[in-house]
């Protein structure tokens, strides 16, 4: 089971290299459905994994696995109306065709059925692997599969974008591998001798060697806290998450954030049982802090939507670090900040992508009047901006909830109070962007307010006109025509259900899996 | 006290400096590959009890780091690059000058350290954080994406050489799995290195300046 879920999607994404791209698009679906199914079976039976040194079946790895099994199927139900129209869009705009780049995006589809699912493959060896070098080399590989996936519009800016994830991800998680090395000097030093993996090292904890061990934590946490968009190591993040397909930068967000976020969850969990889990407590704090500062200041002179709701993942990023840092209860609401955020998230980036194709533009000034214009997607996109800023039906708001709890408790005053005044600028700043895409005024909107004024002047002095009538229809048409398809709205509609669902009503299994999570650092107290 | 190992990482160390000084690419490009052979050789010096297994690996690391990796750059830029000048932001001079002091700070921290198990060689963790930062300095120093690439190679083999310190014993298939993935990671710097010429004409970083707040 285990070997089936990193295996399979990987030899699917070297086929989807060379089969027509058609194919492809459905092998991608079809992966998806099995992973989907494989993930819930591997919930229920958790059978040992083999190479028991190296790969290991963890409460928090499984959480991440199902998230990001139906992150994938739902995202590649919606890649199928969403490369469809992305390819009518550049095949009917001429300026594509004279310069080439049309056929190169056409090119680029079979790169990017194939690059994805290398990543879901790479991912979900990052959630099944226990040792730390193993780790490693997966969230690594998740790097080099998802560059890919960022240049698939093969234009300046998404080079640019793809370049800086590559350099600025790479050397970061090449600090992640200098700390590993040095938890594993820890354990020379220590001179304990069990295999180094994240389990074994949890165990015999508190015979590594201390100052080894406070080290390598700090260099893992600045590697994989650069890959989780941790500030000021976020530089890369915005910038990829904008210029990325919309599919692509739900992927990004949904869930390989969570990916390297497992990585500092599990060594702050060996720094715990060590003893050291106010060290590592106070650092995550601090740079979860930093990171919500960083996006609060961002957020309100943002300028594009998809750089908005990427700022709003590096606040959310740094949410979960501070709730990790704190401990206990916080730990609890940090993971349900988790699961939340990749659901909402992705239903924001896909919905992100209807906006892309119907307003043709990523400005926020040059967008408006959603409601009127594309009021199926207006209904994703507001209910999930309610949800990521934290608005009560939604699960982020009971995660937040339980973090600022556990803060007071704790005695962590100033942080908290740092962390309420920083969340109410972000909700202030998020909806006034928000208000202004939703119910602003339009140039598409003018254009058809305008025209329909002359028509019904024209109406008035010419009595009936069937020509004028004619014109009216095409209007509603015309309007009707920036709204998608419904394969690119359901999608978003059950990524949220699911989160309100989770709020309600927690499956038993899910419940006790996140309190295992919970448990080693502190569970609730 | 004198170890054969020292000799053998006096030349790393050099390499770095070599490095820093170098102002064209294919001269960097050698002492990149260089200090890769080297590196890779290290090991061989520090291990006791040597398998045909570990002796094999070690081969397949050098192949790797000091002919593979390095070729493939330089016929890239045979293929791409017009100007081959590293086009640094902090000149050769004050880059020597730094690296000098980079040394003396390494010695003076690998004895506040309590290293373990480094028994046999003085030079092994000196060299190891001078590489490696060496490496971080042309990352950030050079605008050339080529020099960046070489920088993030160097750094590679520093944290390699971090990696020897401790005993990683039979987990050559995890240390082959790291290799994989940085060869994997230079293949895809490379067809960036690329459509980075296509589209710009250049490979000057300075060019990467569109997207900001």
């Amino acid at each position: 089971m285990v070997k089936t879920l990193i295996i399979l999607p990987f030899i699917a994404g070297i086929i989807a290299f060379f089969i027509p791209k058609k194919a492809g698009r459905k092998l991608l679906v079809a992966i998806g459905l099995i992973h989907l199914i494989a993930s819930i079976l591997l919930w229920v039976e958790r059978p040992t994994p083999p190479f028991p040194d190296y790969f290991a079946i963890t409460p928090e790895g499984l959480l991440s696995l199902l998230v990001i099994s139906l992150l994938f199927f739902l995202i590649s139900i919606y890649s199928q109306g969403y490369l469809k129209a992305e390819e009518q869009h550049l095949l009917s705009d001429h300026e594509n065709l004279i310069s080439n780049t049309g056929i190169e995006t056409i090119k680029a589809e079979k790169i990017f059925i194939g690059s994805i699912l290398i990543f879901l493959s790479t991912m979900t060896m990052v959630t099944l692997s226990d040792h730390i070098m193993v780790m490693w080399i997966a969230i690594e590989a998740t790097t080099l599969a998802s560059a890919p996936l960022i240049y698939f519009h093969r234009t300046a800016a998404s080079l640019e974008a793809t370049w800086k994830y590559v350099i600025i991800c790479s050397v970061g998680i090449a600090m992640a591998l200098l700390g590993s090395i040095f938890i594993a000097i820890a354990m020379d030093v220590g001179q304990v001798n069990a295999p180094v993996s994240f389990s074994a090292l949890t165990s015999v904890a508190k015979h590594l060697d201390p100052i080894w061990l406070k080290t390598g934590f700090v260099f893992i946490l600045v590697g994989y806290g650069t890959k989780m968009g941790l500030a000021p190591m976020h530089t890369w993040l915005p910038d990829a998450h904008s210029e990325a397909p919309s599919p692509a930068s739900a992927l990004l967000s949904g869930v390989l954030l969570n990916c390297a976020y497992l990585g500092i969850f599990k060594t702050n969990k060996i720094m715990h049982e060590a003893g050291l889990g106010d060290f590592s407590g106070n650092i995550l704090m601090t740079f979860g802090l930093i990171s919500i500062i960083a996006a609060a200041t961002f957020i309100l002179k943002q300028t594009e939507y998809k750089r908005l709701l990427a700022y709003s993942s590096i606040e959310n990023m740094g949410i979960i670090a501070f709730g990790t840092g704190i401990g206990g209860m916080g730990v609890y609401g940090a993971l349900l900040c988790l699961i939340h955020h990749s659901l909402i998230k992705s239903s924001l980036f896909l919905t992100s992508g209807n906006m892309l194709l119907g307003y043709g533009t990523k400005l926020i000034k040059e967008t408006g009047n959603m409601v009127k214009l594309m009021p199926k997607s207006f209904v994703a996109f507001f209910a999930g901006f309610a949800g990521i800023a934290g608005f009560p039906p939604f699960g982020i708001f009971i995660g937040e909830f339980f973090i600022i709890m556990a803060a007071f408790r704790s005695g962590h005053f100033v942080a908290a109070g740092i962390f309420i005044l920083t969340l109410c600028i972000i909700f202030a700043g998020f909806s006034n962007q928000m208000m202004k895409i939703s119910f602003g005024p339009s140039d598409h909107d003018n254009d058809t307010a305008n025209f329909s004024k002359i028509q019904m002047d024209k109406i008035r002095s010419y009595r009936v006109d069937i020509h004028n009538k004619i014109d009216i229809g095409k209007i509603s048409t015309d309007k009707k025509h920036m709204e998608q398809k419904l394969s690119m709205i359901l999608p978003q509609y059950l990524l949220l259900l699911t989160s309100i669902i989770l709020c309600f009503w927690m499956p038993d299994s899910l419940y006790q899996t996140i309190m295992n999570a919970v448990a080693s650092m502190g569970g609730l107290k | 006290m004198l170890y054969s190992v020292d000799t053998v990482l006096s030349f790393a160390l050099l390499a770095s400096l070599f490095a820093l000084g170098s102002s064209r690419l294919p001269g960097l490009i050698k002492i990149v590959g260089f200090q890769g052979i080297v590196v890779s050789m290290v090991p061989i010096f520090i291990e006791h009890n040597i398998t045909s297994s570990a002796v094999t690996f070690y081969m397949f690391t050098m192949t790797i780091r000091g002919i593979i990796i390095p070729l493939a750059i330089y016929l890239l830029i045979k293929k791409i690059a017009i100007r081959r000048e590293v086009q640094p932001i902090i000149g050769y001079h004050a880059s020597l000058f730094a690296g000098l002091m980079l040394i003396v700070a390494s010695s003076i921290i690998n004895h506040k350290l309590a290293l373990p198990a480094t028994t046999n060689s003085v030079l092994l963790m000196p060299t190891a954080i001078t590489i490696l930062v060496t490496g971080m300095f042309i990352l950030m120093a050079r605008r050339n994406a080529i020099a960046m690439v070489l920088g993030y190679l160097m750094m590679e083999n520093g944290i390699y050489l971090v990696g020897t310190t401790f005993s990683m014993g039979t987990h050559h298939i995890v240390e082959f799995g790291i290799l994989l993935d940085v060869l994997a990671g230079v293949m895809i710097m490379a067809i960036m290195l690329e459509n980075m010429k296509q589209k710009f004409d250049d490979v000057d970083t300075a060019f990467l300046s569109e997207l900001k707040e």
